[in-house]
């Protein structure tokens, strides 16, 4: 297990998202590869915080907290990242009902059909 | 330094599982299945977050993903009725496999070709020692000072494989009321917008309109 590893396996499910996210007619599942890509870049984000030392905790010369709380900042980023997706998908899934109940159908190809 | 044999062995296997869960939900023409198959993938997720030391990440992981988004998801699959017609794939399946695989290649080849700093290549030895030589955090609130105490308590800052290992948890806590103070509150008033957001969304239409639409009020 090395950053290398971490890195190939977050950038794996990433292209799988993105792979789904384009090929997909079904907005359910264009969704579902969204969550999939949010997932591969918030791995990448603790793999680094895991593998990296911050400048400021090489810095340090006494340990400090500070210093300590910088080599985290990568699991902050993740969580708020966690917490914007957790968001975003809620919304989403309304806006697919929204659609479903005006044209009956949740395809992408009928998307384009909702102005009224 | 190095990485025990237990670790890595979980590390492939949680990989393993999140990838080859996520091909069944790109691929999986029944939508409900494929929901089935992204809880499986969050978890594996989930799992490689606990591999990697952050704790609290993996928590967070397995509770708003595992826990939350996928009863979302199966909520909305079984909301959306036509879901029998299987979601079809596009048209644009051999370009998306193109994009795909060039996004994981250009990503892998950067990965494997960067030079990536790491504890082994400080050169300070004294900054080295600091770090591996058990320095502890003592203290509550805002009286947090840094000791360096015999080995009872060192697992307070361990270093392994070229990484920094950190105590997580508390540390995040405390960031998140002190740097990120602001982006704190923010995601607050987000998901209150999002709240309210969802439920206009919802919402149905006055009933003069449509008055038949009205027993799928929310």
């Amino acid at each position: 297990m090395t950053i290398e590893s971490v890195l190939a396996v977050s950038a794996a499910l990433f292209a799988i998202g993105a792979y789904g996210v384009i090929s997909r007619r079904s907005l359910v599942t264009v969704i579902m590869s969204l969550e999939l890509m949010f997932n591969g870049v918030v791995i990448a984000a603790v793999a680094f915080s895991r593998f990296t030392p911050s400048a400021a905790l090489i810095a340090a010369d006494p340990l400090t907290a500070e210093a300590i709380r910088s080599s985290l900042t990568g699991h902050t980023f993740a969580i708020f990242v966690t917490a914007v997706a957790a968001g975003e998908a809620a919304l989403a899934f309304a806006l697919v009902f929204a659609m479903y109940r005006a044209v009956e159908s949740v395809e992408i190809t009928d998307a384009s059909e909702m102005k009224n | 330094m190095e990485v025990s044999a237990l670790t890595t062995i979980v590390f492939w296997a949680a990989s393993g599982m999140t990838l080859g869960l996520a091909v069944i939900v790109v691929t999986q023409r029944d939508v409900f299945r494929a929901a089935i198959a992204l809880a499986g993938s969050f978890l594996g997720v989930g799992i490689l977050y606990f591999v990697l030391n952050a704790e609290f990440v993996g928590v967070v992981q397995i509770l708003v993903y595992v826990g939350a988004i996928s009863v979302l998801m199966a909520f909305a699959v079984m909301f959306i009725q036509d879901i029998a017609s299987g979601s079809r794939p596009s048209e644009g399946r051999l370009f998306a496999v193109v994009v795909s695989v060039l996004l994981f290649s250009a990503v892998v080849f950067t990965a494997y070709n960067s030079n990536w700093s790491s504890m082994d290549e400080i050169n300070d030895p004294l900054a080295l020692h600091a770090l591996t030589d058990g320095y502890v955090e003592v203290g509550t609130g805002t009286d947090i000072s840094i000791l360096k105490d015999p080995p009872i308590d060192s697992d307070a800052v361990v270093v392994e494989n070229g990484g920094v290992l950190v105590d997580s948890t508390g540390p995040i806590g405390v960031m998140l009321i002190r740097e990120y103070m602001l982006a704190f509150e923010i995601i607050g008033l987000l998901l209150v917008a999002t709240l309210i957001g969802g439920l206009l969304l919802m919402r149905d239409r006055a009933p003069e309109n449509e008055p038949e639409n009205g027993d799928a009020s929310v």
